[in-house]
């Protein structure tokens, strides 16, 4: 069911509610993609950014607490695009990270596919 | 009977000697206007009498200002005033009322401070964030009344202060846990879309069986995003039927939606029944009926408030044309049995569900909410 552009994707994850990290890495493997983590908490998510091959990356905002803000301006640094997954509104997200895509949880399939979808084929314009 | 003159006439008065001063003195500039206010004061304080007393002493923080003069200056201000801003009378006389506004106020209130005093009726006053003379906020509603003198120009400004401070606390405070609320729900609802997804993962459970799942948990999950945005005093009946049925492409090019009629104001409850029940329909719709693939049907929805000597009543009706053609179902699901039974008790209404030939139509009958939108 996953659309070729997904296809052998890395896409990091980063959430630290074991349910919603398997049930995100569940939708993603049936997208055709490959998960990367997932990582529960900052430090873990740098590591593997510093270290992975990643293409794109679902970021939850809130990480018990602490927001995944240092993790988003990593990939930023590195060119990686990513979408925060929240359940706090749209709102929650700090005005200079609006331009990223966010989302809703619980998670829609058919949204994490169209956001991922679009977020690589931008990058394959870019190249 | 000097004592009971109306406050009216004092200030009438008052203003006229200003008047007449006020040529004498010349405004021209803010040390004339100073003076003047001075005199103004103690003018006011020479008429005298209970209302002169009244205004030095009540409670509640009183000023008026002087639109006349460049700046619409404070001429007098009462001990209350002084007490909830904490300035002495010397550094409130000749400002402006934006003075208490410091930094941190948005241009918006300013916008509206102004046109409070150009208002004749107001029905929402300013609230705004203000600065105690140590720097500290607080939040206070701004009433003000134009005084007119003898010729009906507006000779003084009188405003009266009410501070909100507490109650925007409150507000803040009640705004956190509903976010905070908003988000544990998500989280919850997120997990049991996790349990029920590692649940149904194996061979036992059909992939039709997970989604319908999930569409309805995610239906739920819409309701109740609608519903967070109005603090749950409920949702309209267009928004509800946009957000409900947007996977189902309600909004989109393909027009197979025509939604018409009386837009209503829902209560949390209803909004959350009929969010159900129209995601119901749509699924049924998207599986069997004018909503399947390769049909171009159509599905229009109608409301409309119905007048009846027992009050009105909101008469709501999905019709499906040009899908396949309908056979009524052997067996009832889930979904309608929740249409046909569940639904109507909280809707304290009808639920019909009828299975024509030529598409399923569905018509509920339901108290009108009163609030029209």
């Amino acid at each position: 069911m996953g659309s070729c552009e997904l296809r052998d994707r890395r896409i990091l994850l980063v959430e630290d509610e074991m349910m919603v990290a398997w049930l995100i890495a569940d939708m993603l493997g049936d997208l055709g993609c490959e998960v990367v983590g997932p990582a529960g908490h900052v430090d873990r998510a740098l590591t593997m950014i510093a270290t992975e091959i990643i293409d794109a990356a679902v970021l939850d905002l809130n990480l018990g607490g602490v927001r995944s803000y240092p993790i988003a301006d990593a990939l930023t640094a590195r060119g990686i695009p990513f979408v925060f997954a929240t359940g706090y509104g749209e709102d929650s997200v700090l005005d200079r990270y609006r331009l990223w895509p966010v989302l809703p949880k619980p998670v829609e399939r058919a949204k994490l596919q169209c956001v991922l979808s679009a977020m690589i084929l931008d990058i394959g314009q870019v190249n | 009977m000097r004592n009971f003159r109306s406050l009216d006439t004092i200030i009438q008065n008052v203003a006229q000697m200003d008047l007449t001063i006020g040529t004498v003195i010349g405004r021209t500039n803010k040390v004339a206007s100073l003076s003047m206010a001075d005199h103004r004061i103690t003018a006011i304080h020479q008429a005298g009498g209970p209302f002169v007393d009244a205004v030095d002493q009540t409670r509640m923080p009183i000023v008026f200002s002087d639109p006349t003069l460049p700046g619409n200056p404070i001429v007098y201000a009462n001990d209350a005033f002084l007490r909830m801003t904490g300035y002495d009378r010397e550094e409130v006389l000749g400002q402006s009322y934006h003075f208490m506004m410091g930094s941190g106020t948005d241009p918006a209130a300013r916008m509206q401070i102004e046109e409070a005093f150009h208002a004749e009726h107001l029905n929402d006053y300013p609230e705004v964030r203000y600065h105690h003379k140590d720097g500290s906020p607080f939040w206070a509603v701004m009433f003000i009344s134009p005084v007119r003198d003898e010729k009906g120009e507006v000779s003084l400004h009188f405003a009266s202060f009410l501070d909100i401070t507490r109650r925007k606390q409150d507000d803040e405070r009640q705004r956190f846990l509903l976010d905070e609320l908003d988000h544990r729900v998500k989280n919850t609802l997120t997990i049991v879309q996790s349990i029920a997804a590692q649940t149904l993962r194996g061979p036992q459970a059909t992939e039709e069986v997970r989604s319908r799942f999930e569409g309805r948990l995610l239906a739920l999950s819409r309701v109740h995003n609608l519903l967070v945005r109005s603090k749950w005093a409920g949702a309209g009946l267009r928004e509800l039927i946009g957000h409900i049925l947007e996977p189902f492409g309600v909004d989109d090019q393909r027009g197979r939606f025509r939604v018409e009629g009386d837009d209503v104001q829902l209560s949390a409850q209803a909004a959350s029944t009929l969010a159900i029940l129209f995601h119901e329909l749509a699924t049924n719709a998207a599986k069997h009926g004018a909503l399947s693939e390769e049909k171009h049907g159509q599905v229009e929805i109608t409301s409309k408030i119905v007048p009846t000597p027992s009050g009105d009543r909101l008469s709501l009706r999905w019709q499906e044309r040009g899908g396949p053609p309908v056979d009524p179902p052997k067996h009832k699901g889930f979904g309608s049995r929740l249409i046909e039974h569940g639904l109507a008790p909280t809707l304290e209404g009808e639920v019909r569900l009828h299975y024509a030939r030529e598409g399923v139509s569905c018509e509920v009958d339901m108290p009108a909410p009163r609030e029209v939108v």
